[in-house]
């Protein structure tokens, strides 16, 4: 993938897309913002709760593959790479949204990470 | 008429209770207990009477009204039927001293989205804001409709024993057809198409949507169900759970079956109601508190409303994690195929 971010502008656009985010191997992040309620800045922040989830949450075990994070108003959405990139995307519940989970995460695995 | 509690935190959301009775020392009562159980999340307001509690109504939006049935002057029943043509949206909740079948149809009747005894006790006044705090708090879940529209069937059914109460739970979609009789507080029998016992009760709890409605009690003729009312939901839970991690289904392909491997059921304090299979229900108690605390953090971060559940896809298995006040949940589901 050349340009995460171009991807997540282009690829997490479904109506009900908040926001979405990928952290690369490197621990660069490149957030997008589709919804005004979910400022780039966000995704970015959730992204790093993430991976501070590894020290704690997850500190016994191997972090799961993907992860779904349901609330009332919205889901958020967590994919894992075997190389160690993340890919998070949160939406709102009832929306379009929730089809796009399925075939975003499958895109994701099988995009190609290399420069 | 005076407010309670002005202690507003800003940050947080705070859901307005209106509470109506004659009698001041109750209140004060009232006050006193859920102060520090609703930890600010409540701001209390009270009325002595049910033309004091109209004229709060006209100058402050209220989230829920909670109504001394007898009040002198206009009683519980008159003010309910006032409220219901004044503020339709408003959820009403019914409390009294005299508890009696025909007052309780009555009030559903006429829109209280429950009818509650007074409680007398400590653990009585927890068991009523345990009540109160999730009909304010949660939203419809389910697609499920009925009389109590805002709370989901288990809800209702937990409600009603803890408030030993009698009555029989019409449960319907466009398949199934089915009853759930409480008695006293116990669950005694559940019917479902051609399912009696136990496995009806958890067909009608797993159903993905329908509608309910609550009906005076009647004896079924025969008793099913004899377990507690507590042990009968919560493997009826662990059942649902088990079926939406779709973990339930022979895979008719010949390849691996996908089986529930643990379960763990808690109160929202921790303490263990049921487990299936769980070798250390504290090291899991403290994965869900946990959790907990990471979903407040994501909430912060992005507001989404309150948490509801963490699902998990690890090799083999999917864990269900649900994490909310009043109970904790871990379903893990072994066999289970990667989502993506």
């Amino acid at each position: 993938m050349k340009d995460p971010k171009k991807w997540l502008a282009e690829r997490a656009t479904a109506p009900g897309t908040l926001g979405s985010g990928v952290r690369q191997a490197d621990g660069k992040i490149f957030c997008h913002s589709a919804d005004e309620s979910c400022p780039a800045g966000r995704m970015e922040k959730i992204l790093r709760q993430f991976d501070g989830m590894k020290l704690t949450l997850f500190k016994d075990t191997v972090p799961p593959r993907w992860s779904t994070w349901t609330f009332e108003q919205g889901q958020i959405w967590l994919v894992a790479r075997a190389d160690g990139w993340l890919f998070a995307l949160a939406v709102r519940s009832e929306s379009d949204a929730l089809q796009s989970l399925d075939p975003l995460t499958r895109e994701f695995l099988s995009l190609k990470t290399g420069k | 008429m005076a407010q309670v509690d002005t202690s507003v935190k800003d940050s947080e959301p705070q859901h307005r209770v209106l509470f109506v009775d004659d009698e001041p020392d109750f209140l004060q009562m009232l006050a006193e207990a859920f102060a520090p159980l609703s930890q600010d999340r409540w701001q209390m307001h009270h009325a002595g009477s049910a033309a004091a509690a109209l004229e709060m109504l006209q100058q402050q939006k209220m989230d829920l009204v909670v109504v001394d049935v007898n009040m002198p002057q206009l009683d519980g029943i008159q003010f309910l039927k006032i409220l219901n043509e004044q503020h339709p949206g408003l959820k009403k909740v019914t409390l009294t001293a005299f508890a009696t079948e025909e007052k309780r149809t009555e009030c559903l009747a006429n829109g209280a989205e429950l009818f509650i005894e007074k409680p007398k006790t400590t653990e009585g006044f927890k068991s009523v804001f345990v009540m109160l705090d999730g009909l304010i708090s949660w939203l419809p879940r389910d697609d499920f409709q009925g009389v109590l529209r805002r709370v989901g069937l288990q809800d209702v059914i937990q409600m009603e024993c803890l408030g030993r109460n009698s009555s029989v739970l019409e449960v319907y979609n466009d398949q199934v057809l089915g009853r759930i009789y409480i008695e006293d507080g116990n669950l005694i029998h559940a019917a479902a198409a051609d399912l009696i016992g136990e496995p009806a009760l958890q067909k009608l709890l797993a159903l993905p949507g329908g509608s309910f409605e609550l009906v005076p009690f009647e004896s079924p003729g025969e008793r099913t169900l004899n377990a507690s009312w507590e042990m009968l939901l919560a493997a009826a839970v662990r059942v649902r759970e088990a079926q939406a991690a779709g973990g339930t289904t022979v895979n008719a392909e010949g390849h691996a079956e996908a089986t529930v491997a643990e379960t763990l059921i808690c109160s929202g304090k921790g303490e263990p109601v049921y487990e299936f299979q769980c070798a250390d229900a504290q090291t899991r108690v403290r994965l869900l508190q946990n959790i907990a605390y990471h979903a407040e953090q994501l909430a912060q971060i992005l507001p989404l409303g309150n948490f509801d559940r963490l699902e998990m896809q690890l090799a083999n298995e999917r864990i269900v994690a649900q994490s909310r006040p009043d109970r904790l949940v871990y379903v893990r589901v072994a066999g289970s195929p990667s989502a993506a």
